[in-house]
């Protein structure tokens, strides 16, 4: 088969593509306001030092700490309950948001699809690709105030919007991964006469399952973060008492409950990259 | 067992891979295909194992004409073929007692497939043809933890549990060292002789074809160049079959010149060949 010569890459383009984004980057902090004066200027420095002086020290009184433990505790529930009601729902979705086990690819050249079939097996795929980018399009704050307001506050809305949100995340994750399994055993499994469900079961999965396990722990630490900001809508944990502790002046206790964040975000890092390291 | 008439194969980018294979083979043969590398043998091998289907061309299978054959059927005759690849396409991440146990996969339900996964279905099966392919010892061995000659067995024994009527085998001793070759290939054609089954094999190897097999078929650009007797193979045949590719020309002229590099272990079965 003839092969072109590789192209070489051009100089001029590289220039365009670099003034292009120092364009893009003028612009980006004109739009945004970025006032460097008004953040180091000496009234902002004071500002800065005033407040940090308030936080100091910590308030470890009894109730303090319990509520911050409470809070903690409330928090890490809600992302682990979250990033599993998200692997729930991403797994079912992601089979449909996966090409080669709909309609094309090595699975499909020993038979030719009836085009009707096609058609519907395609609009699967379509209409599984469009509900994830939803779920996944809509931020986790914006899940949380809808939840918020169907279920009520606490910290049961957070689980859903985490979930949720999540859940198309690692649905597009989880349906690349499947995308991407090396085709050769499916091809050997095909050939011994196994149907695609069994091809999915003995060859995909074995093949995928660790990279959504590592998907899933990464998500994890990204939705511990996640659940801290979500209480700042009502949606329970630590947020919740962040917001209320802003709003009330109670710097000292702020910074105990900033700790606490600081403390269980590190704890789930640190779980998570042990797990992630154990799977090879 | 098959017949083949006029089978084309081009794919979506346009290139023929085959341009119109014409092919009988009956029960119990075995046969030997060779032919330089692109000349269509892995095409036309996915084709008789029923994964890849023809643009052109009729393929009849046991008597059936596979453009005819519903899914379930397609899949039911695919149970007879066993296949074994020039890469070992076994499920690395498994243990080897699941790849072997896939050769089941035609048979079982997908509920059976799924709690094999967990707690192996039958064991017992799967040792028998560990040992039979002689490693017998790596039944629980994660299979990507194996070596090249050694997940080769693998794949034979996954064939071994399948029990199919036609064994193909495509080139599968072309990432093995000599030596093991010999081995592997005498191995299939003892198996396959000793249940009758028919044994297709594409091989990289003059030599091996030649030494082992009753029929040789020659693939050139898709087509049926010869087809013959291991001793009424010429080597103006082989020239011509493959004049343009170096290496192969390299190690015909090698061969020629009777530097076997198989050696005395390369001993044709009583009966067969030359």
């Amino acid at each position: 088969m003839a092969r072109l010569p590789a192209a070489r890459p051009s100089r001029a383009w590289a220039l365009w593509v670099g003034a292009g984004f120092a364009a893009l980057l003028l612009w980006s902090w004109q739009g945004t306001g970025v006032d460097l004066a008004s953040l180091f200027g000496r009234e902002g420095l004071r500002q800065i030092a005033v407040y940090v002086r308030k936080l100091f020290p910590p308030d470890l009184s009894a109730a303090a700490l319990s509520a911050a433990g409470a809070g903690a505790v409330e928090t890490f529930a809600i992302s682990l309950i979250g990033s599993l009601l998200a692997v729930a729902i991403a797994l079912p979705m992601s089979l449909l948001a996966t090409r080669t086990l709909l309609y094309r690819g090595i699975l499909f050249e020993g038979r030719r699809l009836h085009p009707g079939a096609r058609a519907v097996r395609l609009g699967f795929y379509a209409a599984g690709k469009a509900a994830l980018n939803v779920l996944r399009t809509i931020p986790e704050i914006v899940w949380a105030l809808i939840f918020v307001f169907v279920v009520g506050l606490g910290p049961f809305p957070g689980v859903l919007a985490l979930g949720v949100h999540t859940g198309g995340v690692l649905g597009k994750l989880f349906g690349e991964v499947l995308e991407d399994v090396d085709p050769a055993p499916l091809e050997a499994l095909q050939a011994t006469g196994a149907s695609r469900v069994r091809i999915l079961i003995y060859g995909v999965l074995p093949q995928a399952l660790p990279q959504f396990v590592s998907y899933a722990l990464y998500r994890w630490e990204v939705n511990i973060r996640a659940a801290a900001v979500l209480g700042f809508v009502g949606a329970g944990g630590l947020g919740q008492r962040i917001y209320v502790a802003i709003s009330l002046f109670h710097e000292q206790e702020l910074m105990t409950l900033i700790l606490a964040i600081y403390a269980i975000v590190t704890l789930v890092d640190a779980l998570s990259a042990y797990l992630r390291s154990r799977l090879v | 067992m098959y017949e083949l008439s006029g089978v084309r194969k081009v794919f979506a980018d346009g290139s023929v891979a085959l341009d119109g294979i014409s092919l009988t083979v009956g029960r119990g043969e075995h046969v030997a295909f060779i032919g330089p590398s692109g000349a269509g043998k892995t095409t036309l091998f996915r084709i008789l194992n029923l994964t890849l289907r023809p643009t052109a061309g009729r393929l009849v299978f046991e008597g059936q004409d596979a453009s005819g054959l519903s899914d379930a059927a397609l899949r039911r005759a695919r149970t007879r073929i066993g296949t074994i690849y020039q890469q070992q396409n076994l499920v690395g991440r498994l243990r080897v007692v699941h790849n072997v146990l896939a050769g089941n996969l035609g048979r079982w339900s997908t509920l059976e497939a799924a709690a094999s996964l967990v707690r192996p279905r039958s064991a017992g099966q799967a040792a028998t043809a560990l040992e039979r392919v002689g490693i017998p010892e790596k039944l629980y061995a994660r299979t990507d933890e194996l070596s090249g000659g050694q997940q080769q067995r693998v794949a034979i024994a996954r064939v071994l549990v399948q029990d199919p009527d036609v064994l193909l085998a495509d080139e599968p001793v072309s990432s093995v060292d000599p030596s093991l070759a010999v081995t592997i290939v005498s191995l299939l054609r003892d198996l396959s002789h000793e249940s009758q089954k028919t044994l297709l094999m594409n091989l990289h190897s003059v030599e091996l074809a030649l030494h082992y097999f009753p029929r040789v078929v020659g693939i050139r650009d898709g087509r049926v160049r010869f087809d013959l007797a291991p001793e009424k193979v010429s080597g103006e045949l082989l020239a011509e079959l493959y004049a343009g590719d170096r290496d192969e020309e390299q190690a015909l002229e090698r061969f020629q010149d009777g530097k076997n590099p198989f050696g005395g272990a390369c001993r044709p079965l009583p009966g067969f060949g030359a």
